[in-house]
């Protein structure tokens, strides 16, 4: 319970910060802030696994890519950008609100209680769920992403000089 | 985090296995000594485990240094460093000593915070990577439970703080370097992660110390039972060995800072300690890395002949993660740098298929082992690896042939 | 596009029916860089390396640096030089300054008061040694010539210059005896014309004298006339 009374606000100020920052380099170094952070807040709630696969996949390959492309693609004019904030504000809150009343009553309401036997799930067992009881999801889920790795790979590939 | 703490043994003073806990045992016997609190023992204990290993750590990096030049100077036939001291001992002292007493020049157009993070960021890491490896039959500083999975994810950290070295020194070589970093690191960890897989298939467990208790036993009586002396473990493990080179930016494979080109990478602009912080994390990545190389594929502790159970386990561990960082060492001056194409299509090209085919054949593996197929299991995989290697030879030949060399951006 | 020009032997791939085993060249390589660092360790012919200050590899009978000055017997009167300035002015950087001894009387001694080649702009080239008409001048073997005073330090002076024929043997031994046995020869000539003219002069005197006495009422002569 203290982890998650020191981590959730430290999430939700970085997750701030990522918005709000000009520099896309700095909100996205602030996005991966976040993303470990909530990778510490799922070690910290006991879900390990979990945890860690969120720093690998999402700290070690999604935000540094994010990064990454922030870099290649030509940087906005940030003084612009922070002129245009505060028209930008209005219109986010309007968005973003009724998501966060919804989110909260939905919760507050629904979050059912982990049945008995789930609170240490051992990874042996998820790995067992994950190819026996879902593994149509999970199959479902490689194809698409071999689907998009081919497309890539297509898109990137050099147009070829020979006619 | 109890649950991802195996509980640790019951300790049995001064014997040779369990010579490395002795800090941390007498660190707790002290405080216990003194009727401090439990918490207050832990605390101790843990801290004095952390301090055994960062200390072997640190000793180490320093005679790899040295040793390191001594190696890449015979291979040149030069004598190498031998001014300070006999045989040039005190070498890493004298490094140490100029690094810290050397200027720290923060460039004007860094960002300031980001820049002194980006070392700190560095050796984290690669400290906490450490903590993780089983070095022992007794001595694991953090039996985790997911060990392996922690291992990779701190790769990631990495990955993270050689960006941010890169983009906060607010200059370009330091840019381009991080960005070659990045492209290398993210391409090389696919090849490190699919053939650990394959030793997690068969060992059954994402748990270092299980991993290694997995390989003890011989085969035959002599032949120990190490997932390198099996089909799938071989190319496994030279494609783990090959991605780790990768991984800890070593030649042949150091184009993130490749002197020739972009001066030192990501590392061009960070002087005195901070730069010899990121020396180190480098080093202690490059242990690390073989660490785990050596656990999962080496037998880790286990001794490599059996009636060897006299010899303390740690000094098996000790001596494999030498041998492995010669090899690191002999490919040093050996090879010369890749070009980034080549050296992304050897990734994508080379060690990719061949460590995606070490999944199944670990399966078949696996299988056929539980069936009691034992030799039918040898068959079947090295068939499973040797045609592919075979058909992939015959389409390099056949690429070699047709290809007429051409240079886009150096003709005449 | 056309085809590359291919400096070095073409890649084995490209002959026919030669078959490369990806990682079989790398493993080649390794043998290499391997055996070297094993027989590095054992064969003598591997290690050239000399740790210079405690050993020095011999230096070379063609290696040059800064002239130095040669002298026989005694740094003082001994010294070949003659103060001609002839190397002065063959000195393409000009470096050489030389000033010339002379007595109470202004004459001069044919020896130099000041000789001084500036260590920082000599070039090496040697032109001063070829032009010395009296074997006086040589290049050095000299090349320890750092000094923490880079003005004064580089100014050498008749003192750090003057070495002795010896030096000069040592240091280049053919051509120091070529001049040593020349210079004797010299020296012997000389001596043989000497004496030969004093041979001539004290017959001629021996005449004098004889005349003398035979004219008695003359004014006395100069004694001696040596040359």
């Amino acid at each position: 319970m203290t982890a998650l009374l020191i981590l959730s606000p430290l999430i939700m100020l970085a997750a701030l910060g990522a918005v709000w920052k000009a520099r896309p380099v700095h909100a996205g170094l602030l996005l991966a802030l976040t993303l470990s952070l909530a990778g510490m807040l799922y070690i910290a709630l006991g879900a390990e696994f979990l945890g860690l696969v969120q720093f690998m996949v999402y700290v070690g390959a999604v935000a540094v890519l994010i990064v990454f492309a922030l870099l290649i693609t030509r940087p906005r004019d940030e003084i612009e950008e922070i002129a245009r904030r505060p028209k930008s504000v209005g219109p986010g809150l309007l968005c973003t609100l009724p998501l966060l009343a919804t989110l909260l009553y939905t919760v507050d309401r629904t979050l059912p209680e982990a049945p008995p036997g789930t609170a240490d799930l051992p990874v042996r067992r998820i790995g067992e769920l994950l190819f026996t009881t879902h593994a149509p999801a999970v199959l479902a889920v490689a194809i698409l992403l071999t689907a998009v790795m081919l497309g890539a790979a297509l898109f990137a590939r050099e147009p070829s000089k020979k006619p | 985090m109890k649950t991802l703490i195996a509980q640790a043994a019951e300790p049995s003073l001064w014997s040779p296995e369990w010579l490395p806990l002795l800090p941390k045992r007498l660190v707790e016997n002290l405080l216990e000594h003194f009727n401090a609190p439990g918490w207050l023992v832990s605390i101790g204990g843990i801290a004095a485990g952390a301090a055994t290993v960062l200390a072997v750590f640190m000793t180490a990096f320093a005679l790899l240094s040295l040793i390191e030049r001594k190696t890449l100077a015979r291979a040149q036939n030069r004598i190498g460093p031998n001014r300070a001291g006999p045989f040039g001992i005190l070498q890493p002292v004298a490094d140490g000593i100029k690094m810290l007493t050397k200027e720290d020049i923060v460039p004007a157009k860094a960002e300031k915070l980001l820049h002194l993070l980006a070392p700190i960021l560095i050796v984290i890491p690669a400290i906490m990577a450490l903590g993780v490896l089983p070095y022992g039959r007794e001595w694991t500083p953090v039996p985790l439970e997911l060990g392996l999975l922690f291992f990779f994810a701190l790769g990631a950290l990495t990955e993270v703080s050689v960006f941010i070295a890169g983009w906060a020194s607010g200059s370009k070589f330091p840019m381009l370097g991080a960005m070659r970093a990045i492209s290398q690191m993210v391409s090389y960890e696919l090849p490190l992660v699919l053939s650990a897989i394959a030793v997690i298939m068969v060992s059954g467990t994402l748990s270092l110390p299980e991993i290694v208790a997995h390989q003890g036993g011989y085969h035959l009586g002599f032949l120990p039972a190490w997932h390198i002396l099996t089909p799938w473990g071989l190319v496994g493990g030279l494609v783990f060995f090959i991605a780790s080179i990768g991984e800890a930016n070593r030649c042949p494979f150091d184009l993130p800072e490749g002197e020739s080109e972009i001066v030192a990478g990501h590392m061009t602009e960070y002087s005195g300690f901070k730069y010899a912080l990121f020396f180190m994390g480098e080093y202690l990545g490059l242990f690390a890395i073989s660490g785990l190389g050596v656990t999962l594929f080496l037998g880790g502790w286990q001794a490599p002949f059996p009636g060897l159970g006299f010899v303390p386990s740690w000094i098996w561990f000790f001596a494999k993660l030498a041998a492995v960082i010669f090899l690191f060492l002999w490919i040093r001056a050996t090879f010369p740098r890749l070009r980034m194409d080549q050296l992304m299509r050897f990734g994508w090209l080379a060690l990719i298929p061949m460590s995606l085919l070490t999944i199944p054949a670990a399966g078949i593996w696996t299988l056929l082992h539980r069936a009691g197929h034992g030799l039918i299991a040898w068959v079947v995989t090295i068939a499973l690896l040797v045609v592919p290697f075979v058909i992939m030879t015959v389409l390099f030949n056949r690429g070699l042939a047709r290809s007429n060399r051409t240079y886009r951006f150096a003709e005449s | 596009m056309k085809p590359p020009t291919q400096n070095g032997p073409k890649p084995k791939s490209a002959k026919p029916g030669k078959w490369v085993v990806p990682g079989l060249g790398l493993l080649q390589g390794l043998a290499v860089t391997g055996k070297n660092m094993l027989q590095s360790f054992y064969k003598k012919e591997r290690m050239t390396t000399v740790p210079y200050p405690e050993q020095r590899a011999p230096i070379s009978p063609n290696y040059r640096n800064i002239p130095f000055l040669c002298y026989d017997d005694d740094p003082e009167a001994g010294l070949r030089c003659t103060a001609c300035k002839i190397c002065e002015k063959s000195c393409p950087p000009e470096c050489i300054y030389i000033v010339m001894d002379r007595d109470e009387n202004g004459k001069a001694l044919k020896r130099p008061k000041v000789f001084d080649i500036d260590a920082s702009v000599c070039m090496g080239c040697g032109l001063c040694a070829e032009v010395c008409p009296f074997d006086s001048i040589y290049m050095d073997g000299q090349f320890e010539l750092a000094t923490d005073d880079r003005f004064e330090g580089l100014q050498l002076h008749l003192h750090d210059l003057a070495k002795s024929a010896e030096y000069h043997l040592q240091l280049r031994p053919k051509e120091a005896s070529e001049v040593l046995a020349r210079r004797k020869a010299d020296a012997e000539k000389k001596a043989a014309k000497a004496a030969a003219k004093a041979k001539a002069d004290a017959e001629k005197k021996a005449k004098a004298e004889a005349e003398q006495t035979a004219k008695t009422e003359d004014p006395p002569k100069e004694e001696g006339g040596s040359e």
